[in-house]
C-alpha cells in the first residue's frame, strides 16, 4: 500500500530515537534505501492507495516524492561519515529526526485532502526544528525559535485558507467530500470570492514555508545554523513540499477560471523573492547564508514560472527538480568546506582548489549549475521560463526576471571565485573523504543526465502535471 | 404603597450590608468578626456625639455631608427595587440621577478642599480623577441600555415593556456589563482593589482621607450616604443578574435580597482575596471597565 | 440554546480583552485555559453539529482535555522553569493594547458586516469572535517581547482559526481522524516551543526576544 512510503520512515524514525545511538546510522541508511525502493515501486504503479479519502497518487506529488527520496538517499550516504566526524553519531536526535522529516515530507507529497496536507506540512516544521537546534549554540537557538514561530504562524494562516476553500464548497452548495481530486472536478462551480481569499491565505501561509519574500526571514537563519546534511534536505526537499501545497491550490484556481488572478499573485511574489535574494547575496559574508538566499531566489523563479503558465510551467517543474539536485549538492560540498576549515565566513576562506581539489570541483560545478549556465538543467529550465514569459506577453516581468538573475550571478560569481582561487593559508582540520565526495557528484551528475536523457515515465509525469493547468511544451 | 414599602425596607436595611462584607472578610481571615449590625451601632454612636468644626472651614464644609446623603436617598427613590415600580420616575431620569450622585461627590470634594489640609486635597484630586473615569463606563452602559431597550429611566429598564434580561435578545452582552458594573461599583464605593476602606495611612487613602475632618452627625451622614450609594450599585447589579417579574410585587423581595446578599458576599470575597492596586494601576482598571462596555455596545451592531 | 452560545462567545471575547490587558504571565495562562475550554465547547452547542456521532463526542472530549488542560499545564511547567513572572516592558503598553483591542473588535464587526456571509442565521457573532481572537493573537505576538507571550499569541491565533473552522464549515466535511491530526500538531508544536523556550532561558538567562538578534544581514 502506498501509505507505507511515509509510514515506514516515521516508524523507523521513532524507533531510532529509542535505540542505542550506534544503531542510528545503520537504520538511517537502510531506511533511505528502502524508501527509495518503495518510491520506485510506486512509480511503477505497484502500490495501490489504501486510504483513498486522504491520499492519492498525483503526478506532481510523485515527482516531488522521487526527488525527495533520491536526495535523501545521497544525504544518508554522506551522513555516514559526516555524523562520525562531527560527533552527531553519539546521539539519536539527528538520525531520528531526519527519518521523521523524510516521513512527513513523503506524507505531504501523497496528501490529497487539504487538511491532511496542512497537517503534514506543519509536522515537517516540528520534526525539523530539532535538526536546526542540534549545535545548541545561541545562534542555533535563535534560528530555531524564528523557524518554529514564523513557520507555525504562517502555516496557521494556510489552515485558514484551507477552511475558506472548504467554505467555497459549502456556499456553492455542492455535496462532495473534501479532497483536491474532487475540488478539481467541481472547480467551476465553487464560490469564486472565497476561493480567492483562500488562495491568498494559502500563498501567504505555505509561501512562508517555501521562503517567498517577504516571509522568508526565517530561511537564511535556519539554513545556516542547521548541520549541512539537514540544510541540504531543508533546501532541496522541504521547500518543494511547501510549493506543492501552493501548486495544488493554484490548480484548483486555474480550473475555476481564476488562473490569471492566482498567476499574477505568484508572479508578484516570485519577482519580489528574486529581487530580495539578489540584493542580499551581493554582500553576503557567510557562504551558507548565501546558499540559503539562492534558494529563496530559486523558489521565486519557480513561483514566477508557475504564475506565467504555458511554456514556463514546464520550465518551472524542471527548475524545481534541478534546483533540488544542485542545491543539495552545494550544501553537501559546503559541509565539506565547513568541516575542513571550521568557519562559515567567506573572507576567511581561500584556495579551495589547493586544499580540497575534489570538493572544489563539486562546489564550483554546483555554482555553475545554480547560476544557470550549461551543461546543467537550470540553464534549460530558466530558458523555458523566459521564453514562456515572452510568449504569454509578460515582457516587463521577463526583463525584471533577467535583471534579478544578473544580480545574483554577479554577487555569487565574485564570492565563489574568491573562495576557490583566493590566496590564504589554512590549517586543514578534517581531510576529504570519499563518502563525503561522491554524493555531491552523484547529485550533479543526475542533473546533467536529466538534461540529455529523461526517463519516459518522468516525462509523462511532468506532462500530466502541467497539462491540467494549460502547460505545454509546444509553444 | 408597594413602592413605599420597598423603599422603606431599603433605606432601613442599607447599613446592614456593609456589615456582611466585614463579616465575610473576618471569616475569611479566620476571625470571628464584628456583629452584623455593627454599622447601625456606629451610626448611633456618631449621632449621639457633637460635631467639631475647624475654624478655617466655612458653610461648604457643613453642606458636604448633607448633599451626599440626600443624593444617595434620592437615587433610591427612582430605582425599581425588587422590580417594584419606583416611587418617582420620568423619561430621562437616569441622566439626572447620575448627575445628582456626581453633585454629592462634588460637595464632598468641595468640603474636603475647604479644610485646607494637604492630605484632603490629595484625596479629593484622586477621587475626582477616578470618578471621572468611572463616569465614562457608566455612560457607556447607559448608551448600551438605550440601544437595547430604547428607554432612559431605571423604571423602564427593569419594569418596562422590554426589560433587560440575560435571556432576552443580545442578553449575552450583559455579561460584559455585569463585569464592568462590578468594577465600577468597586471604584465608586472605594472598595479594595481601588481603595482600602480599612487602611491607616493617609497617603494611600482616596475616599477616607477626604472625610478625616468630619465628626459626629456629619460623619454619620457621610457614612449613610455611602451605604446608599453602595446599595444602589449592588441593587442595579442584582436586577441585571437576576431579572424579576414586575407583576410579582412584594413577593420579589426575598429573591431580590437573597441575590443582593450574594453580591455583597462577592464583594467581601474580592476584598479578601485581592491586594490593593498600585495607585498608577487604578486608572487602567477603571478604563478597562469602560472598554468592556464600549465593547458590548459595538457588539450590539452585530446583533441588531 | 442560542443564548448560551452567545454567552460563551462573549466570555471568549472577554478573555481576549483580559489577555491584552494582563501583565502577569500566570494570569495569561489561566485565561488561555478558559479560552481553550470554551472554544472547544462551543461546537458541541452549535445546531448544525447536533447530529454528532460517538466519534465526535470522543473527539470533543479529547479536545477540551487538550486545549483546556494539557496545553495550559505545559505552558505552566515551562513558566515555572523559566521563573519569570511578568512582562515588564511590552513594546505596546497595556492601555494602548486595550484600545487596540477595541479597534480590533470594531474592525471585526465591520468586516463581518461587509462579508454578507451565508453563515447559519444567528451565528454572525461567531465570525466576529473568531476574527477578533485571531487578530488579538497576532497583536500579542507583535506587541510583547517575552517569548512565552508569543507562544500564547500563537495559541490564540489558532483558537480563532479553529472557531472559523468549526463554525462556518458544514459538519460532513469534518473527519475526526483529520481533526485529531490537527490537535496533535498543535500539542507537539507547543511542546517543541516549550523545549526551545527552556533552552533559550538557559542560554540567555531570559526569554526576551530582543536578545535574539545575533543573526542578521
Amino acid at each position: 500500500m502506498l501509505e507505507l512510503i511515509f509510514i515506514l520512515p516515521m516508524l523507523t524514525g521513532l524507533v531510532t530515537l529509542a535505540v542505542p545511538p550506534y544503531l542510528g546510522r545503520g537504520v538511517l541508511l537502510v531506511t533511505a534505501i528502502l524508501h527509495f525502493q518503495l518510491t520506485i515501486m510506486a512509480w511503477l504503479g505497484k502500490l495501490p492507495v489504501y486510504a483513498e479519502r486522504f491520499f492519492s497518487e498525483t503526478p506532481e506529488g510523485m515527482l516531488v516524492l522521487l526527488v525527495t527520496s533520491f536526495i535523501f538517499l545521497c544525504i544518508a550516504c554522506y551522513s555516514m561519515r559526516y555524523m562520525e566526524e562531527t560527533g552527531l553519531s553519539n546521539g539519536t536526535v539527528f538520525p531520528g529526526c531526519m527519518l521523521l522529516f523524510l516521513g512527513t515530507m513523503s506524507m505531504v507529497t501523497l496528501a490529497d485532502h487539504p487538511i491532511v496536507l496542512w497537517i503534514a506540512i506543519e509536522a515537517t516544521t516540528l520534526v525539523s526544528a530539532p535538526l536546526i537546534f542540534l549545535h545548541h549554540s545561541k545562534e542555533a537557538l535563535e534560528a530555531t525559535w524564528k523557524y518554529v514561530l514564523i513557520c507555525s504562524v504562517g502555516i496557521a494562516l494556510a489552515l485558514l485558507g484551507c477552511f475558506f476553500i472548504t467554505l467555497s464548497i459549502d456556499i456553492a452548495e455542492i455535496e462532495i467530500s473534501l479532497s483536491f481530486t474532487f475540488l478539481n472536478q467541481v472547480a467551476t462551480q465553487l464560490d469564486p470570492m472565497w476561493l480567492k481569499v483562500g488562495f491568498i491565505f494559502v500563498v501567504i501561509g505555505f509561501g512562508t514555508k517555501m521562503g517567498l519574500a517577504p516571509m522568508h526571514t526565517w530561511l537564511p537563519d535556519a539554513h545556516s545554523q542547521a548541520p549541512c546534511p539537514a540544510s541540504a534536505l531543508l533546501s532541496g526537499a522541504l521547500l518543494n513540499c511547501a510549493f506543492l501545497g501552493i501548486y495544488k491550490v493554484h490548480t484548483v484556481m486555474y480550473l475555476a477560471g481564476l488562473g490569471e488572478f492566482s498567476g499574477n499573485i505568484l508572479i508578484g511574489f516570485g519577482l519580489l523573492s528574486m529581487f530580495v535574494a539578489g540584493v542580499f547575496i551581493l554582500r553576503q559574508p557567510d557562504y551558507k547564508r548565501l546558499l540559503a538566499y539562492s534558494s529563496i531566489e530559486n523558489m521565486g523563479i519557480i513561483a514566477f514560472g508557475v504564475g506565467i503558465g504555458g511554456f514556463a510551467l514546464y520550465g518551472a517543474i524542471l527548475h524545481m527538480i534541478h534546483h533540488s539536485l544542485i542545491k543539495s549538492s552545494l550544501f553537501l560540498s559546503a559541509g565539506n568546506i565547513h568541516l575542513g576549515f571550521d568557519t562559515k565566513i567567506i573572507n576567511r576562506i581561500g584556495g579551495l582548489i589547493k586544499y580540497f581539489p575534489k570538493t572544489f570541483l563539486s562546489f564550483f560545478a554546483g555554482f555553475v549549475g545554480i547560476s544557470g549556465l550549461p551543461p546543467f538543467g537550470i540553464f534549460i529550465s530558466e530558458l523555458f521560463i523566459l521564453i514562456g514569459a515572452f510568449q504569454t506577453g509578460h515582457p516587463v516581468s521577463a526583463i525584471l526576471f533577467m535583471l534579478s538573475m544578473l544580480l545574483v550571478l554577479a554577487g555569487a560569481a565574485q564570492i565563489f571565485t574568491n573562495m576557490s582561487f583566493g590566496v590564504r593559508e589554512h590549517e586543514v582540520l578534517v581531510r576529504e573523504n570519499v563518502l563525503r565526495i561522491v554524493p555531491p557528484y552523484i547529485l550533479l551528475l543526475a542533473s546533467i543526465t536529466l538534461c540529455v536523457w529523461m526517463p519516459s515515465a518522468m516525462y509523462t509525469a511532468i506532462m500530466n502535471t502541467i497539462k491540467i493547468i494549460g502547460g505545454t511544451i509546444h509553444g | 404603597m408597594e413602592s413605599l414599602v420597598s423603599i422603606g425596607i431599603a433605606l432601613l436595611s442599607a447599613p446592614l450590608f456593609p456589615g456582611i462584607i466585614l463579616k465575610v472578610k473576618a471569616l475569611f481571615a479566620g476571625k470571628k468578626g464584628p456583629p452584623l449590625l455593627i454599622k447601625y451601632y456606629t451610626l448611633l454612636k456618631l449621632l449621639r456625639k457633637g460635631s467639631v468644626y475647624s475654624s478655617t472651614t466655612t458653610f461648604v464644609f457643613k453642606l458636604g455631608p448633607l448633599v451626599s446623603c440626600a443624593g444617595g436617598i434620592m437615587i433610591l427613590l427612582f430605582f425599581p427595587l425588587a422590580a417594584v415600580v419606583p416611587v418617582l420616575s420620568f423619561h430621562g431620569d437616569v441622566l439626572v440621577l447620575f448627575y445628582i450622585m456626581a453633585t454629592g461627590r462634588f460637595f464632598t470634594i468641595a468640603a474636603a478642599l475647604d479644610t485646607g489640609s494637604p492630605f484632603q486635597g490629595m484625596g479629593a484630586a484622586r477621587e475626582a480623577f477616578f470618578g471621572t473615569l468611572a463616569e465614562a463606563s457608566i455612560f457607556a452602559i447607559l448608551i448600551l441600555f438605550y440601544r437595547m431597550t430604547g428607554a432612559l429611566s431605571f423604571g423602564e429598564y427593569f419594569t418596562g415593556a422590554t426589560p433587560i434580561s440575560l435571556t432576552g435578545p443580545s442578553g449575552a452582552l450583559l455579561l460584559l456589563v455585569i463585569v464592568a458594573l462590578f468594577m465600577v461599583l468597586l471604584t465608586e464605593n472605594s472598595r479594595v482593589p481601588v481603595d482600602d476602606p480599612a487602611t491607616h495611612l493617609e497617603l494611600t487613602m482616596i475616599h477616607e482621607v477626604m472625610i478625616l475632618d468630619h465628626s459626629g452627625p456629619d460623619l454619620a451622614l457621610i457614612e449613610l450616604g455611602s451605604f446608599y450609594k453602595l446599595y444602589f450599585y449592588a441593587a442595579f447589579l442584582t436586577l441585571i443578574v437576576c431579572p424579576l417579574n414586575p407583576a410579582g410585587g412584594l413577593l420579589n423581595l426575598p429573591i431580590f435580597y437573597g441575590v443582593l446578599v450574594l453580591i455583597y458576599v462577592t464583594i467581601g470575597l474580592v476584598e479578601s482575596t485581592m491586594a490593593r492596586f498600585q495607585m498608577s494601576l487604578v486608572p487602567k482598571f477603571v478604563l478597562a471597565s469602560s472598554i468592556l462596555v464600549v465593547f458590548a455596545a459595538i457588539l450590539t451592531m452585530g446583533f441588531i | 440554546m442560542k443564548n448560551i452560545n452567545d454567552m460563551i462567545m462573549v466570555v471568549i471575547l472577554l478573555s481576549v480583552l483580559l489577555s491584552l490587558a494582563s501583565s502577569r504571565l500566570i494570569t495569561l495562562i489561566k485565561i488561555m485555559a478558559v479560552q481553550g475550554f470554551l472554544v472547544s465547547l462551543l461546537p458541541l452547542l452549535l445546531e448544525h453539529h447536533s447530529s454528532m456521532g460517538s466519534g465526535g463526542l470522543i473527539f470533543f472530549q479529547v479536545m477540551i482535555l487538550t486545549k483546556g488542560i494539557l496545553i495550559p499545564v505545559l505552558l505552566y511547567v515551562a513558566l515555572k522553569r523559566i521563573a519569570i513572572q511578568r512582562e515588564i516592558e511590552p513594546i505596546i503598553g497595556y492601555h494602548a493594547s486595550l484600545f487596540a483591542g477595541l479597534i480590533i473588535i470594531l474592525l471585526s464587526v465591520f468586516i463581518t458586516d461587509r462579508l454578507h456571509l451565508a453563515v447559519p442565521s444567528g451565528q454572525e457573532l461567531i465570525l466576529t469572535t473568531a476574527i477578533t481572537t485571531m487578530s488579538a493573537g497576532f497583536f500579542l505576538m507583535m506587541g510583547r517581547k517575552k517569548a512565552i507571550t508569543q507562544v500564547i499569541g500563537y495559541l490564540m491565533l489558532e483558537n480563532g482559526i479553529f472557531l472559523i473552522g468549526t463554525a462556518l464549515i458544514k459538519h460532513f466535511h469534518t473527519v475526526y481522524m483529520v481533526e485529531f491530526g490537527l490537535l496533535l500538531d498543535l500539542l507537539v508544536g507547543v511542546m517543541v516551543m516549550g523545549i526551545i523556550l527552556h533552552n533559550i532561558n538557559h542560554a540567555f538567562d531570559d526569554i526576551d526576544t530582543d536578545l535574539l538578534n545575533r543573526l542578521k544581514d
